[in-house]
């Protein structure tokens, strides 16, 4: 496809057919100007065709099918909590990722590496305080929504037949974020996050059979060290991000099939 | 597809007013007496297009300057400071801060005004359904 327009446009005639004022005829020459240079609208127009092109492929969604759009109760607030919580998902994701350029997960030193980046982020980095905030604060707010979003789901039976699996999937994707939680707690590595991670340890060594095997597996043996910290830190920042974002995919797109349950 | 673009006023203009020095007339007033021009789809999009990237840009760019004016360790603040360095200035403070936030507050004005200068230009079909009516609504 190329660029050339369908048909040129004569600005400049059909300005001078205009009685523009000179503030408005200049406003209209300097963005005519730019938009010759930059093609920018011609770019968009091109997406925007694609967009089309690419929605004609895709399967029609339950709501489109079926013409729900305008159900009333789709428009009460707790059915809103979901995107809510993909939201705060997001925005966590993001300053998280921002976070991850200065914060280093190493318990050499008293106090740690790790404490004293975090004290770097907060004193002396530019926005840090605000950054790591929106962080902390978009995850507590995830762990909330994600709650509210279940005793909807519960409440108004959307997790019936056919939707059992998807309420399964959100199980494990609550579980998840609490994880997500947990391991973001132990981070900073100071007297709250030490002493989180001992009661975490003696929790999974209280698990019968397995107990050990587990306090090995996620803490890196039976008392905290650096393995603790660097085990959490991989968990929260490469492995838990990968399983999450794909499994929030497919219970979005499980919802996009089958539709919003109607509220019994 | 995309939308055809509007007409540039060939077809159409014989039923629009002109005034006396035979240009078109095709602006007015919308009801809450801001002027509004009616220009071609294609002139619309370009105008809604930069003139939202240009508001966007003197917002952002007026923010950094107002954080260089109030904050120490800005790295704006700091660069101009070495510019300066190099060539042989040594500003007071207040003074660079005073300029800084000057500028600062100009470029989100700047923003701001471009914002709203687009606004007032509009395609055919986008305003007051009465104008926009074939027969010209003059009371009956």
């Amino acid at each position: 496809m190329s660029l050339e327009k369908k048909d040129e446009m004569d600005h400049k005639g059909w300005m001078k057919r205009k009685d523009l004022t000179p503030v408005e005829a200049t406003f209209l020459t300097a963005l005519i100007w730019m938009d010759k240079r930059l093609r920018i609208v011609d770019y968009l127009e091109l997406l925007e065709d694609l967009y089309y092109k690419v929605n004609l492929q895709m399967p029609k969604s339950h709501t489109e099918q079926y013409d729900l759009d305008n159900k009333f109760w789709y428009w009460y607030p707790l059915y809103a909590l979901g995107s809510f919580s993909t939201l705060a998902y997001v925005v966590a994701a993001v300053s998280g990722a921002l976070l991850g350029f200065y914060y280093a997960p190493a318990q050499t030193g008293d106090p740690s590496t790790a404490y004293n980046s975090i004290t770097f982020i907060m004193t002396d980095l530019q926005f840090g305080f605000m950054l790591r905030s929106i962080h902390r604060w978009s995850a507590q707010v995830m762990v909330a929504a994600v709650f509210l979003h279940m005793l909807r789901v519960y409440f108004t039976g959307a997790y019936k037949e056919p939707r059992e699996l998807n309420w399964l999937l959100g199980i494990v994707l609550i579980s998840l974020t609490m994880v997500f939680g947990y391991t973001g707690y132990l981070l900073p590595w100071d007297q709250l996050a030490f002493w989180a991670g001992q009661i975490g340890v003696e929790m999974s060594l209280s698990i019968p059979l397995a107990g050990e095997w587990i306090a090995q597996l996620l803490f890196g043996g039976f008392t905290l060290s650096q393995a603790t910290l660097q085990r959490m830190y991989i968990l929260h920042v490469f492995f838990l991000p990968f399983v999450v974002t794909a499994l929030i995919a497919i219970h979005i797109g499980i919802v996009w099939v089958q539709g919003i349950a109607e509220p019994h | 597809m995309t939308a055809p673009s509007d007409d540039d006023g060939t077809h159409g203009s014989a039923e629009r007013p002109h005034n006396e020095n035979g240009t078109e007339t095709v602006s007015g007033t919308d009801a809450d007496g801001r002027r509004d021009v009616v220009v071609p789809m294609r002139l619309y999009k370009t105008v809604t297009v930069f003139s939202t990237l240009i508001a966007i840009v003197g917002v952002v760019v007026g923010f950094v300057l107002l954080d260089a004016a109030t904050i120490r360790l800005s790295l704006l603040r700091r660069l101009v400071i070495g510019v300066l360095g190099v060539v042989g200035i040594d500003p007071p403070s207040t003074l660079l801060s005073a300029v800084l936030a000057v500028a600062g507050l100009a470029a989100i004005a700047f923003g701001g005004g471009v914002y709203v200068l687009g606004t007032r230009f509009r395609a055919r079909g986008m305003g007051n359904p009465q104008e926009d009516a074939d027969e010209s609504s003059d009371n009956g």
